[in-house]
């Protein structure tokens, strides 16, 4: 077979977008050719790109072979596993306590377990730490203070390479010396106006 | 006048002890602010604009410009060395310099950008103090109609950024302008594809996009390829340009400072065309076009020239008509009527101090960038050397504080991550993100041409036919196509013929 | 936009004062102990963004504390100015409050998460300035009459430039079109800048501006002044006429002036309206004012409360006739 199955998928992602994006187009008045209103120009783009991914997938039938991937048994079930424990972490967040009940650091919540949870496979291990280690920076800046967001950041992302987790004392040595380069960059130098240290404000 | 003894005379205001210093300061200031990723240059010249009270206007707008072409010298060396493009013009320098940076020629690439950059602010300065007023009707030519047709050429020929299926890349410039589509609608003033999220009424923001789709999900994909990391420790070649580099870049660098300073007058939206547009004549012209995608020192050359020209002559509608061309000539603007000087016509002849000594500064401005940057090329290339297991937090650490600090709101930072993950499955998809970085740039600006140009004609299409400007923009827009999609659709047969 | 920066080291001063009492109480003990924070809902560069900075500039030196301004731009000005309806009243954080968040949102949107009355303390008027039509110099008509009778007889009518739809410029072209029955097309640009390149460039021939972002180009003589929507000939201006000598009644000011949440204490609103009052009194500030064609405001608290009061109730026919409604 000559399946390019990448561009199976490129295609059916385009068709998916662009579907959802004509579906919630429908809000918007399209006003005339004269005066366009608001629903127009997103009438013109989602068509051009719906008919894009179409011939994108019926070329992807010509142009291949181009496999995915593998995705191992634990990658394919991990994923739903982990998109649905995010979400219920989110729905759920208010619930541990006051501070969750604001929708980003409730959204936070969801995106940090999601990506935590995705981790207990190899293949999404990567991406999980890393998108994990950005979601604790912005959960714990505001209240905890950027050298305890930095701290955790750092100690999230080193997960993500094997020869970190067998030396930690090297990722100490590298959260001591990034806190104090960020301290002197971005506090000392630039003054960003945020919390430096737990509970300052 | 002759420009000569106005030039002389600029000259002699710019060469002032505090001139100079304070031109020093903002360059250094915008190098800094330049390479962090996140933190532009609109930001800190508001911050600084209280200290520029005090000084002379003159000095004032010394530094500020300073700023100003310091972020664009330093956004290229993250660019280059990280794959991190904090601004529009240098997503086109990611895609040749960060594989030069990954071939070992880091040192070349950071060299060839400085003094393409160099070279090209020297030229458009020539041209903003010799013909800037003449220039002037240029810009005045291109009416709405004129502006979406140089969009709609931009998007297309944009395709050819990618390295892939032309058809997919123009998928992505659409799912661009898709993407460019949230937010407000700037005629109406109803949101769009917000779901009500306060933060979505300006848009999405592009740090949290090109941030996450390149310096993010790169990170991730360089920690799948041990085997690649070791080339980048390995592999250090010269610092310095090779005889056969500079043969390659030379030319590119002369197309390129005609493209951008050419497009840099047009207000409405030429100067975010520039880089690319030089990029993707690169592609088409160099004698080296096979190697693009490769690390090709051409594509470095011609779009750091472009994009540094169309710095320097966007400042022409402001010095001419005192129109800002962007955010940071609107705060350079307020600055000088702050200190009682309306910029404009009259300019030339009310404040010669002011007008000339900027022009002579901008050069001056330029050099002192030269200075500052050759000899820090070593020091960024030693960044390279420093093991990735120790790199990649740096870097984390340094885009999660600064996609905070766009709005001080920790929103960007999970659409950051959001985008690092769509950028990650496009990667594995082969859809390149340049393409689609460039249509939501451009998307939101021709939208509104559009619509503006429509309401203007009465609804009448033929308006985009019945200018010359437009038309011929039309007509080139419609030539690339076929030839970019001719190729293609033939070896889509030959292989479904074969297959 | 990144904007709010403000000296980190001032924040942490106050950071343990700030554990042990409340703010109000913290902030009446010794007001200003921390650098203040004025919040300009525009992008920098525009004319809010220039008034705040004259303003910030004397008011730091009369507070002792630097006054910062952070720009917080987006959707009509209502981000910024929802943004300091939910501050605390401690003084610290202020607004530049202005027609558009506080007197034309009120009516064109349907769902503001604010009260531009209650929801605020209203300090002083520092500026206003009346709105302005200009015209391209190769533009014919040159009165209203003319050019009503211009957008009657042209097959097309006639177009005008505003810098937004909702702005007080655009909303004055509606009073205008509606007044006289004339056809004009209004045509939106984002922001005052490229509008005002149309004109020049004659792809519109006529622009509806406020006064301080057109006087750098009536001076030079690059557009033409058609008609001020003042009560009286402009200071500055003499000899634009007024919409009034012309025949139609329409009077539209832009006005800017500082706010702070709801419930800021007497003595800080008293200290805060007198140092602006000393400030607005320098005539080196009111000649920069003067300069860009605005007119410096004198108003008390009260009356700035009652100023805006009116004012919501002033665009509300107007903001309803022109049919701009935005969720």
């Amino acid at each position: 077979m000559k399946i390019n199955a990448k561009d199976v998928a490129s295609g059916a992602l385009l068709i998916l977008i662009a579907a959802t994006g004509l579906w919630l187009n429908q809000d918007h008045n399209l006003g005339s050719a004269r005066r366009m209103g608001p629903g127009y120009m997103p009438m013109l783009v989602f068509y051009v790109q719906l008919a894009l991914g179409m011939i994108v997938l019926a070329m992807a039938f010509f142009n291949g072979p181009d496999p995915l991937e593998k995705w191992t048994k634990a990658d394919a079930t991990m994923l739903p596993v982990s998109i649905i424990a995010g979400t219920l972490a989110w729905y759920f967040a208010p619930v541990f306590g006051s501070f969750f009940e604001n929708t980003y650091n409730a959204l936070g919540l969801g995106m940090l377990v999601g990506f935590l949870v995705v981790c207990y496979s190899m293949g999404w291990r990567l991406l999980g730490f890393i998108c994990a280690a950005m979601c604790i920076f912005s959960l714990l800046l505001e209240k905890g203070g950027l050298m305890l967001a930095l701290a955790a950041t750092i100690g999230i992302s080193a997960l993500a390479e094997p020869e970190h987790r067998a030396r930690p004392l090297g990722v100490l040595g590298l959260t001591i010396f990034l806190l104090a380069m960020c301290w002197w960059i971005f506090i000392k130098q630039l003054d960003i106006r945020v919390a430096v240290w737990p509970l300052q404000y | 006048m002759d420009i000569i003894g106005n030039l002389a005379h600029g000259f002699a205001v710019a060469l002032s002890f505090q001139n100079l210093l304070f031109a020093l300061i903002g360059a250094l200031i915008g190098t800094a602010i330049g390479v962090l990723p996140g933190i532009g240059p609109v930001a800190t010249i508001s911050l600084l604009l209280p200290i520029t009270f005090g000084q002379p206007a003159t000095t004032a707008i010394i530094m500020l410009a300073g700023i100003y072409y310091g972020a664009q010298y330093g956004g290229s060396t993250t660019a280059i060395l990280l794959n991190l493009p904090g601004e529009i013009s240098s997503v086109v320098t990611t895609l040749e310099g960060y594989k030069m940076a990954r071939n070992g020629r880091a040192g070349a690439a950071l060299a060839t950008s400085a003094l393409a950059s160099f070279f090209a602010g020297t030229v458009a300065t020539i041209v903003v103090a010799g013909s800037g007023p003449l220039l002037t009707s240029v810009a005045l030519s291109f009416g709405p109609a004129d502006y979406f047709s140089l969009m709609l050429l931009g998007l297309i020929i944009s395709a050819v950024l990618a390295q892939g299926s032309v058809i997919k890349s123009i998928g992505m410039v659409v799912l661009g302008v898709a993407l460019g589509l949230v937010g407000t609608d700037v005629q109406t003033g109803q949101q769009r594809f917000t779901f009500g999220v306060p933060e979505l009424s300006d848009g999405i923001s592009f740090v949290a996009l090109a941030m996450g789709m390149f310096g993010i999900a790169e990170i991730i994909l360089n920690l799948e390829r041990p085997e690649a990391r070791s080339v980048l420790k390995t592999k250090v070649g010269s610092l310095w340009l090779t005889k056969e580099e500079w043969k390659r870049a030379t030319p590119s660098v002369l197309r390129g400072t005609l493209v951008g300073t050419v497009l840099g007058i047009l207000p409405g939206g030429g100067a975010a065309l520039s880089s690319f547009g030089s990029y993707m004549m690169e592609r088409k012209v160099s004698k080296n076009r096979h190697l693009f995608g490769t690390g090709a020192i051409e594509g470095v050359a011609g779009p750091e020239a472009a994009n540094n020209a169309a710095a320097q002559t966007s400042f022409i509608p402001l010095l001419t008509l005192g129109i800002p061309a962007n955010a940071v000539m609107a705060l350079m603007v307020g600055a000088l009527i702050i200190q009682g000087i309306q910029p404009g016509p009259r300019m030339v002849e009310a404040q010669p101090d002011l007008f000339w000594g900027l022009i002579a500064s901008m050069w001056i401005g330029n050099v002192m960038l030269l200075v500052i940057n050759l000899p820090m090329i070593g020091m960024w290339v030693k960044l390279l050397q420093v093991p990735y297991k120790f790199l990649y937090p740096a870097i984390l650490v340094f885009c999660s504080i600064g996609a905070y600090s766009v709005n001080n709101n920790v929103f960007d930072v999970y659409s950051t991550v959001l985008f690092a993950v769509f950028g990650y499955m496009c990667n594995k998809l082969k859809l390149e993100p340049a393409p689609l970085l460039i249509g939501f740039v451009l998307g939101p600006m021709m939208e509104e041409h559009l619509r503006r140009a429509m309401l203007l004609s009465r609804g009448d299409v033929m308006v985009f036919l019945e200018r010359p400007i437009s038309a011929s923009m039309l007509a080139i827009g419609a030539l690339a196509m076929a030839a970019m999609l001719l190729p293609n659709l033939r070896k889509g047969k030959e292989a479904a013929l074969t297959g | 936009m990144m904007s709010g920066l403000l000296p980190r080291r001032a924040w942490l001063a106050g950071g343990a004062a700030m554990a042990a009492l409340p703010a109000v109480a913290r902030a009446q003990a010794a007001w200003p102990a921390q650098p203040i924070r004025l919040v300009v809902p525009f992008a920098p560069g525009g004319t809010t963004d220039l008034v705040a900075r004259l303003l910030t500039q004397g008011l730091t030196a009369r507070l002792g504390q630097p006054v910062i301004i952070e720009n917080r731009p987006g959707a009509g000005a209502t981000v910024g100015s929802a943004q300091v309806a939910a501050a605390a009243p401690d003084g610290l954080t202020l607004l530049m409050s202005n027609v558009a968040s506080q007197g034309v949102a009120p009516s064109l949107y349907r769902n503001l998460r604010y009260d531009a009355v209650r929801d605020f303390t209203h300090i002083a008027l520092v500026v206003e300035n009346p709105v302005v039509f200009v015209a391209n110099p190769r533009f014919v008509p040159r009165s209203l009459t003319e050019v009503v009778r211009f957008a009657q007889e042209a097959p097309r009518g006639l177009d005008i430039a505003s810098s937004g739809s909702g702005s007080t410029n655009h909303l004055l072209i509606v009073q205008f079109g509606q007044a006289t029955g004339a056809r004009v097309n209004h045509v939106p640009y984002r922001g005052a800048g490229p509008a005002m390149t149309d004109v020049i460039a004659e792809v519109v021939p006529m622009m509806s501006d406020s006064l301080p972002s057109a006087a750098g180009h009536l001076r030079s003589g690059s557009v033409r002044g058609v008609a001020m929507a003042s009560a009286a000939r402009h200071p500055a201006f003499p000899e634009i006429a007024t919409f009034r000598e012309q025949g139609i009644d329409a009077v539209s000011n832009s006005w800017f002036g500082i706010s702070a949440p709801a419930g800021l204490p007497a003595p800080i609103v008293e200290r805060l309206s007198r140092e602006i009052g000393l400030v607005l009194a320098d005539p080196a500030v009111r000649a920069r004012f003067a300069e860009i064609g605005a007119t410096v405001g004198a108003l008390s608290p009260a009356g700035y409360a009652d100023f805006v009061a009116a004012e919501v109730e002033k665009w509300r026919p107007v903001v309803l006739a022109s049919g701009a409604q935005v969720d």
